[in-house]
């Protein structure tokens, strides 16, 4: 565990002072308090909204949580696709793996330094966020709310977590950090693009909606308000939800609006705004919501964490690398 | 009798299909500068990562310092240090955060490694570029940064796998030197794996011959070539004032010489058993100085062509 301590000592630093993690965090930091400042024009407008709406009421597209579904794959991706095969390409690996540790003490210690600099991302983030919005609003959070913003951190950084363990999955089976950057930025526009246009293409090809050919411009409105109509459109909504679902950031965004109680009114994610949200929930029960896909999510990592520490403690280290 | 401090018992490894290491057994003693010589592809490499532990043996054991090389690879690694061929550092570390980092996987005591790392820094001429980032450093300054790391741990034994390839004459006699300062002044026992004849016959005093991964010879290089004397000839070589046709015949009628042979000014004489002593009275008798008469003696090229065409 020594050993695993010192790695990560090391690679925090390194991360903390590489260009990348800087200009990442830099721009989170921005875009996040924009969205704080649009979240508080928001409260003010709609008085039954509390305090937690500076996370998800931004407009324009832009609350923390649609940042964090949208940025959070590519920041712990970024974090994770070259911690392994930079070592093994430039030979620092095989100098490392000579010293007296074990060699699981590399990856749990890039790990977790990956895990603490994310974490200090979130954490800084949300604070600065509830900074900003305290003093326009006049109020701060209720206890309530602190605790769904607790929470909220906590799922942000087990979310973030995921991304950088596929990261370092990436990093253990490319031997090169060109193959593992495009693994993963393929990965992210997947999952944060692609994956909703093939919902919505499977979601038409299974429930077709046609709309009669002598429909006019009186009867379009009365077929839109059939009942059989609303019931195909339900349907279609779900089978696209459900193949949605197979994104962790998908997860995410369903999950943290249950947590910080709000629903939203069906909209896909990276909707203007995420839909008109309202206070529906209370904490227990967002948590419950929430649950199956909090452990999806923490699946997912284990899953990625454990195949990369398999992968790398069989790692061959041949002659030439 | 020194010590052995590597023992390998038909130690074998498989890549795939491909035989590596193929029943090694090698014995290296403590103190000594061994010289693991064989061309690129032998199982050099491959020999110093399973010892090292990085890398895990199809078959067959090994001991360095006593520990066994699968079950304590941990333990080795406290009391071997090594240099890979192709060692990376981090670049945009500095010299001294790169030997700091592997002082503290090391766990050595802060103050203790402040210490040894100054002390190494000095010894391998780096004191002047220990805050200067690692990018910015010559290829033989980054061998000899890597040798500081090998050294940090204060090791027993050394493995430096073709510690200087790819640098100049200057940079190729700074690690030499250095490696046979730090045998001698220290006692640290050193496993050289290189396919530079000369370099191995500059610095080790005892070789291994690899090919194919098996080990095909190992001694000191004097009684390597002493092996190879036995079984073939022995030459003598003169420089004299003059060579006449006369002198040759004459020489070539003494027994158990089997030849002679004139290039420039040189004359070499074939004998089977040393007769150093009739030959240069016949010269002398026919008139003739000698400037110069010694023994030729085999050249490591000689006994390594000779070891390696005896398995063909």
């Amino acid at each position: 565990m020594a050993g695993a301590m010192t790695v990560c000592r090391k690679e925090l630093a390194d991360h903390l002072g590489s260009k990348r993690y800087i200009v990442l965090f830099a721009l989170i930091l921005v875009l996040s308090t924009l969205s704080a400042y649009q979240g508080a024009e928001y409260i003010k407008n709609n008085p039954q909204a509390g305090f937690i709406a500076i996370f998800s009421g931004a407009q324009f597209g832009f609350s923390f949580t649609s940042l964090m579904v949208f940025f959070g794959p590519i920041i712990g991706l970024s974090l994770g696709f070259d911690a392994i095969n930079k070592e093994r390409t430039s030979g620092s690996l095989s100098m490392l793996l000579s010293q007296p540790i074990y060699r699981d003490s590399v990856i749990n210690g890039k790990f977790l330094a990956g895990t603490s600099a994310l974490s200090l991302l979130a954490v800084t983030t949300v604070g600065i966020m509830c900074g900003v919005a305290m003093p326009i609003l006049g109020f701060g959070p209720a206890v309530e709310d602190v605790l769904r913003i607790v929470l909220f951190t906590l799922l942000t950084i087990l979310y973030l977590a995921f991304w950088l363990a596929l990261g370092l999955l990436f990093s253990v089976i490319a031997k090169k950090t060109s193959t593992s950057i495009l693994m993963s930025v393929a990965t992210w526009l997947f999952f944060s693009l692609v994956i909703a246009i093939i919902a919505a293409l499977v979601a038409s090809v299974l429930i077709p909606i046609t709309i009669p050919k002598e429909a006019s411009g009186g009867n379009i409105g009365r077929i839109l308000r059939s009942p059989e109509f609303r019931e195909l459109l339900q349907k279609r909504f779900a089978i696209q939800m459900s193949i949605q679902r197979v994104s962790p950031a998908y997860l995410y965004n369903e999950a943290s609006s249950a947590i910080l109680g709000i629903s939203r009114g069906g909209l896909g994610f990276i909707g203007p705004g995420g839909g008109k949200p309202f206070r529906s929930l209370e904490l227990t029960q967002g948590l419950t919501a929430s649950w199956p896909q909090i452990t999806a999510i923490a699946a997912g990592l284990v899953v990625c964490f454990a195949v990369s520490y398999m992968l790398f403690l069989r790692l061959e280290i041949r002659p030439g690398g | 009798m020194p010590e052995p401090i590597i023992h390998t018992y038909e130690l074998t490894k498989y890549y795939g299909d491909v035989k590596a290491v193929d029943h090694l057994n090698l014995t290296v003693y403590e103190g000594e500068i061994f010289g693991f010589l064989g061309p690129n592809g032998a199982g050099k490499t491959t020999t110093l990562l399973m010892l090292m532990g990085l890398t895990v043996p199809t078959s067959g054991t090994a001991t360095v310092g006593g520990y066994d090389i699968v079950k304590e690879s941990r333990e080795v690694r406290r009391i071997a240090g090594m240099l890979p061929e192709g060692a990376g550092y981090y670049e945009d570390l500095t010299a001294r955060q790169n030997l700091d980092y592997i002082g503290q996987l090391n766990d050595i005591p802060k103050p203790e490694r402040e210490k040894r790392i100054d002390d190494l820094l000095g010894a391998v001429g780096l004191t002047k570029w220990a805050d200067v980032k690692v990018e910015k450093f010559s290829r033989g300054m980054k061998q000899r940064l890597g040798i500081a790391e090998v050294l940090i741990k204060n090791p027993r034994i050394a493995f430096f796998d073709e510690p200087t390839i790819g640098l100049d004459p200057q940079g190729t006699k700074e690690i030499r030197d250095l490696m046979i300062r730090l045998n001698r002044e220290q006692g640290l026992t050193i496993f050289l794996s290189s396919h530079l004849l000369y370099e191995v016959q500059q610095t080790c005093h005892r070789v291994g011959i690899i090919r194919g991964g098996k080990l095909i010879a190992a001694d000191t290089i004097e009684n390597l070539s002493k092996k190879i004397a036995e079984k073939g000839k022995m030459v003598i070589e003169f420089k004299l004032t003059e060579i006449s046709p006369g002198l040759i015949r004459e020489i070539e009628a003494i027994s158990d010489v089997t030849s002679v042979k004139q290039t420039n000014d040189r004359l070499y004489v074939y004998v089977e058993s040393d007769k150093s002593r009739e030959v240069s009275e016949t010269i002398t008798k026919h008139g003739a100085v000698i400037l110069l008469m010694k023994p030729k003696e085999h050249t490591l090229e000689e006994i390594f062509l000779k070891y390696y065409e005896r398995e063909d």
